[in-house]
């Protein structure tokens, strides 16, 4: 399928086309690696400001608390708690998350993986860093604002984020920054869906791509849907704040009119339910990929698991409902959306079935970015069957709103993600940046998260059951909350830990860059298109674009006789 | 250090039980939390022993050839569909029943003051108290008689009480952890929620949605009292009310026409 958009770009020549302006898909990448992981560490240090809070209401933090809140002796505020929890949810969703799997993944991978040159539109992919970029400095600048940035929360619920909850210009700024997030997103989706329908290299159907291509390619799909329904309604809640109209305000307050605050709700979930899907699919594809070429063996049902990609795609339109359980839809979107949302299982079962058949008999080398994929198997199967209980109305009833929902969401948007974003990283950066990163470091690091990681979502599940809701600045000013303390400072210190434990991520990256040793060409021994090319790879990928003779995961075909135990994508299948 | 305390983990697995139910029918959520759970946990042990069970047999050591499968053979289907038509047969058919039956015939059975005694109670939440409106002897909303509480609620034992919620300002939500119940409170609409609770006492409400900075202290109490208490208070309230309440006080008159 290569069509006349492959042809060779000439190299840029000078530091500002080669760095910053650049077209290559591949320095666009590194540029959204490097912006996910400088906010990956914001929304980090945040959370660990919302856990102190949580854990010893009223303690100074320690170490920097004096130096950001001068005025309250080093204790967070009740209002800059507010800021907290509310920029954590945006800063990691938005800047850390997206550009680190959607951004980094999607145009590292997508080119290289399916033996294209470049994106279909490089000038387009420019433009979404940028405003990717631009829209990362509202949320910075929206922190150094008078009145604090943002505060009700991602979600961003009208009224409280009209001018009769929010009057600061931080929720503006907010909604400008989303807003601008929106064009790059679908700025990037489009490109990435066109990348895929058309730059195939020859002989390559869609089955024979990579399941991580098929991950990026179904979140392409959804965001270029559902991220300009969230742009409108920022839209509208500007409108609202800036220029006095009243589509979400009603009550005592909405004195020149009046709309309904639920439709802002229905707008965002109808784009918040995909979201969470366009978050987890590509992580679902590399660790669907992974399982296999550690493994050494084909992935289990490739075909299924694709399959069953796309089911969920379709299914994520359909179910958003079950977050607005509680505001009482009429009793029969009730009962269809808790109907469908429990349609996901299937789904999620064959994902299930299928990562353990493909690591079932196999010959498994426990290298990091494997430890990292059997974590997401794990910690997303946790995250899954949470699922159930706040699916379910009646129990929703109860949990809605709590810490439950909290630890369920973290368990499946958070670390699955983040794993699957480390087994990304320890896996593709000798082909980002020529080099290895150190193995003994990344399985420290990889215990090191797992382990606390699970201190801290777990322990939520358990304070969430136990009625302890979500966003408040001090729990205990609820009697019956006090008996809940010791699990909130185990949680406490799980994150420090956990946070300490990245500082080795860190180490071994920024070292690792200068000192660690070369990478060869294929250091892992798989057999897909971005193996058969050096370490970096050359400007222009593929000097001579491959012709694709067999899928991407060929590992352990007994007909193999010179001594691999895989094939290139680029080889005929060896048959008996 | 807080990892050092999971040695009395058997405690922290009763500190996370959520707080006593009083209500008639929030065992029926208790109950099927626990049937999800059991139903979880057991899933989730099967995807473990694959897990850890894969790991250990198949590490590299000790199985030096894979075996080589796309995973389309006839078996290998029948195995996942089994697996996928198993979690949906027995969780999620079973709990969206449950949970359908239990709607239909609890939670959204909603009490009729026409033909049953039934407590009426208006609720209006505002940043950051709720205010609680009780009709009065001409039990008519909104009227001079009308006694009106703030952050303290009061209701009989054994009575349905039936609650009419709205905000005044931005969207709260009425928990109530001991009976298991929910209901955001809405600018301009009006939500309903009912119960009977049946074990007198003192407990929290609280609000559930994020709400402004001082979410956190929007909490109210909840009196449980006996019929003869609830009655001896109300009728005092009632009569205090029309001896004090200014019939022109426009900001006591924010209650509305009751409607069913």
């Amino acid at each position: 399928m290569s069509g006349g958009f492959n042809e060779i770009h000439p190299e840029p020549t000078t530091f500002i086309s080669k760095y910053l302006i650049s077209f290559d898909h591949k320095v666009i990448a590194k540029q959204f690696l490097w912006m996910g992981i400088i906010f990956l560490g914001l929304g980090g240090m945040m959370a660990l400001l919302i856990r102190w809070t949580l854990a010893y209401p009223g303690v100074p933090f320690p170490l920097l608390g004096g130096m950001l809140f001068p005025d309250s002796a080093g204790v967070v505020p009740p209002d800059v708690y507010a800021t907290l929890f509310t920029m954590h949810g945006t800063v990691m969703i938005f800047y850390a998350i997206t550009p680190i799997l959607i951004g980094a993944f999607g145009n590292y991978c997508i080119p290289l993986m399916i033996g294209a040159r470049d994106m279909a539109f490089p000038m387009l992919n420019m433009l979404s860093f940028w405003f990717a970029a631009l829209s990362g400095l509202f949320v910075f600048i929206s922190l150094l604002l008078p009145l604090g940035s943002a505060a009700g929360g991602w979600t961003s619920y009208p009224t409280l984020s009209t001018m009769i909850g929010s009057p600061g210009l931080g929720q503006t700024f907010w909604c400008v920054a989303i807003f601008l997030f929106g064009i790059s997103s679908t700025m990037g989706a489009v490109n990435y869906v066109t990348t895929v329908i058309t730059l195939r290299a020859p002989g390559m159907g869609y089955f024979d791509m990579p399941l991580t291509v098929w991950g990026l390619w179904l979140t392409a799909i959804l965001n270029a849907i559902f991220v300009p329904v969230l742009g409108a309604g920022v839209i509208l809640l500007i409108l609202d704040r800036v220029f006095g109209t009243t589509f979400f305000l009603a009550g005592a307050s909405a004195t020149s009119g009046s709309g309904d605050p639920v439709l802002f709700q229905h707008v965002f979930w109808i784009f918040g339910h995909p979201e969470v899907y366009i978050l987890i699919l590509p992580a679902w594809g590399i660790v669907s990929d992974l399982l296999s070429f550690f493994a050494r063996k084909p992935a289990f049902g490739a075909k299924a698991t694709a399959l069953s990609m796309t089911a969920v795609s379709v299914l994520s339109t359909v179910v958003y409902g079950h977050h607005m359980f509680t505001t009482q839809m009429s009793p029969l979107l009730t009962q269809s959306f808790m109907t469908l949302t429990m349609t996901i299982s299937i789904t999620s079962a064959i994902f299930f079935a299928n990562w353990l058949g493909t690591i079932w008999k196999g010959s498994i080398r426990f290298d990091s970015p494997m430890l990292f994929s059997l974590g997401v198997v794990f910690v997303f199967g946790l995250g899954g069957l949470t699922g159930l209980h706040l699916g379910t109305v009646t129990t929703d009833l109860y949990l809605h709103d709590t810490y439950f929902v909290v630890g369920h969401f973290h368990y499946t948007m958070a670390a699955s993600v983040l794993l699957g974003g480390f087994a990304g990283i320890y896996f593709w950066f000798p082909k980002m940046f020529g080099r290895m990163m150190n193995e003994t470091l990344a399985k420290i690091h990889f215990w090191g998260t797992m382990i606390p990681l699970n201190g801290i979502f777990f322990g939520m599940l358990m304070v969430g059951y136990g009625g302890m809701h979500r966003r408040i600045y001090n729990p205990f000013v609820y009697e019956s909350l006090q008996r809940l303390i010791p699990i909130n400072t185990m949680i406490t210190w799980s994150a420090i830990l956990m946070g300490a434990f990245q500082i080795i991520f860190v180490f071994n990256f920024l070292w690792s860059l200068k000192k660690g040793p070369k990478a060869s060409q294929n250091p892992w021994e798989v057999g897909t298109l971005e193996w058969t090319i050096p370490s970096p790879p050359v400007h222009h990928n593929y000097d001579v674009i491959p012709v694709v003779k067999c899928g991407p995961h060929e590992f352990g075909n007994p007909n193999l006789k010179n001594g691999r135990d895989f094939q290139y994508q680029t080889e005929e299948l060896v048959q008996g | 250090m807080g990892l050092l305390q999971l040695g009395v983990s058997q405690s922290w697995w009763q500190l996370s039980m959520p707080p006593k139910d009083i209500s008639t029918n929030g065992h029926l959520i208790d109950h099927l939390w626990n049937y999800t759970t059991m139903l979880c946990i057991f899933y989730f042990i099967l995807v473990c022993i694959g897990l850890f069970g894969f790991s250990f047999l198949y590490s590299r050591k000790r199985n030096k050839t894979p075996y080589y499968t796309y995973g389309n053979k006839k078996k290998h289907l029948l195995v996942t569909a089994i697996i996928g038509a198993a979690v949906f047969l027995t969780i999620d058919l079973n709990i969206t029943r449950i949970s359908n039956n239990d709607l239909l015939n609890q939670f959204w059975k909603w009490p009729d003051p026409k033909t049953e005694k039934v407590m009426r109670v208006e609720v209006m939440a505002q940043q950051w108290m709720w205010s609680f409106r009780y009709a009065g002897p001409d039990q008519e909303f909104n009227t001079a008689d009308d006694v009106v509480t703030n952050n303290d609620l009061r209701v009989p034992v054994n009575t349905k009480v039936l609650f009419h919620l709205t905000s005044k300002d931005v969207i709260h939500s009425f928990f109530v952890p001991n009976v298991r119940l929910k209901v955001d409170t809405i600018p301009g609409r009006v939500t309903r929620v009912w119960w009977e609770v049946n074990t007198p006492g003192k407990y929290d409400i609280a609000c559930a949605e994020m709400c402004g900075t001082h979410h956190y202290l929007m909490k109210a109490q909840l009196t449980v009292l006996t019929e003869e208490d609830f009655n001896r208070w109300l009728a005092t309230s009632e009569q205090l009310a029309l001896n004090t309440n200014d019939p022109d006080d426009k900001n006591l008159a924010w209650g509305w026409k009751w409607e069913n």
